[in-house]
């Protein structure tokens, strides 16, 4: 199964370190292979360090592909997570 | 409790002690880690006088007692001598009126007489005592100094402590004690560990015994007592819980109220544990010298994303 979108980091300071923790977080329980693209460039969601290579600024928008048996899941949880700013809603 | 017969025991030496009257009252409490020179309260004015400290007469004490009238001079001395007060310390090199002795040993109070100098005695008294007096406790764990960083290993039974403990040891660092540590607030600013003294340099190794490692390794890898720095708890890899993967946040456990930096070592089969501990503690002291890894990317990642952010403003205005 697979499930991809493209979503926006509405984070005032980039998808940097804490957001792409908890990205990593919620993704290592999960099966899924997740990939992030951003500006051609295609990376494996599961390795922090590839997601801060991304440097992916406010308003950046990054294709998420998911691929497994729960890929639905995953990418809603995923959605959701960069709406609600990893956790920085509310935030300056 | 602390009693005055613990401090003459251990210090006797340190203090240059010899008991002269009162041996019934050597079971007395000590409750304060202060040493008390009476003065004015000497001289009969007893108000707010405390006494619960260990008393002590100087040669300004001794001379101004031999000036008085021998009934005076005991009644101000039994104005001091309470109840409650835990012993009595001449430091002058000269005589001691019988009467006193006789009222110590009367009151089962117990006199010393010390060799050292009043000044030298009572700094000497005050700095024992507050170490005698400082809040203890103790854990079970592993502690060891690596790169001079002093690191308590804590963790379950059968984890691996004391292996890591003997990697640590066989790569040069040093071992303090194994199993059982005693912690003790030094000044109320840091923490002194150090293992019982029947236990001190033994470790115990499933499968081979009880061993003496200054006697295997040399005399260069023990000591004695050391500044807990950080605390690592080392603990079986769990696949259901989230390990720190960036490390911006630093975890902090209470010791007798003090916040030791605490780090969670997973282990399994294949990540050198020893080794860990080893980047734990250089990193620890990269940390103190104002060096933080963590922090320092991701500064260096919120101006790159930054400078992207204006580069694409710039391109957007452009094309506007």
């Amino acid at each position: 199964m697979k499930a991809s979108c493209s979503v926006k980091v509405k984070n005032p300071q980039g998808l940097h370190a804490r957001p792409a923790s908890v990205i990593v977080q919620m993704l290592q329980q999960t099966s899924c292979v997740v990939h992030f693209t951003y500006r051609k460039q295609t990376v494996n969601a599961k390795s922090i360090m590839s997601l801060l290579l991304l440097a992916a600024a406010k308003n950046a928008q990054i294709l998420v592909e998911v691929e497994g048996e729960e890929a639905e899941e995953i990418l809603h949880r995923l959605v959701k997570a960069f709406e609600e700013q990893f956790g920085e809603k509310g935030w300056v | 409790m602390y009693h005055v017969k613990d401090l003459y025991q251990k210090h006797k030496e340190a203090l240059s002690l010899s008991l002269l009257a009162g041996q019934k009252g050597l079971l007395r409490a000590v409750r304060s880690p202060e040493a008390n020179r009476p003065g004015l309260s000497l001289a009969g004015y007893l108000k707010n006088y405390t006494n619960q400290r260990i008393l002590v007469f100087g040669p300004m004490e001794m001379s101004y007692l031999q000036d008085l009238d021998k009934e005076v001079c005991l009644h101000r001395v039994k104005g001091v001598l309470t109840p409650k007060t835990p012993a009595l310390v001449i430091a002058c090199r000269g005589g001691i009126p019988q009467d006193i002795v006789s009222l110590c040993e009367e009151e089962s109070l117990p006199l010393f007489r010390t060799k050292m100098k009043m000044m030298e005695f009572s700094t000497r008294l005050s700095s024992l005592l507050n170490e005698e007096f400082s809040p203890s406790t103790t854990c079970h764990g592993t502690l060891v100094e690596a790169f001079g960083v002093g690191i308590l290993i804590q963790g379950d039974s059968s984890v691996g402590k004391s292996e890591t403990a003997l990697g640590l040891i066989e790569r040069g660092h040093r071992l303090i004690c194994d199993d059982l540590v005693e912690i003790r607030l030094r000044e109320g600013l840091y923490l002194e560990g150090s293992g019982p003294e029947l236990t001190r340099h033994l470790m115990e190794i499933r499968g081979i015994g009880i061993i003496n490692v200054a006697h295997l390794y040399g005399a260069v890898c023990v000591r004695d007592d050391k500044k807990i720095d950080i605390v690592i708890k080392i603990e079986e890899w769990d696949d259901q819980r989230f390990y720190d993967r960036i490390g911006l946040d630093q975890q902090y456990c209470d010791i007798l109220g003090l916040q030791v930096p605490y780090h969670v070592l997973p282990v399994k089969p294949g990540r050198d544990v020893v080794l860990l501990v080893e980047t734990i503690a250089l990193n620890h002291r990269l940390k103190e010298m104002g060096f933080n890894s963590a922090r320092d990317f991701n500064k260096k990642l919120l101006e790159t994303i930054e400078k992207k952010q204006k580069q694409a403003r710039k391109i957007s205005e452009g094309i506007l």
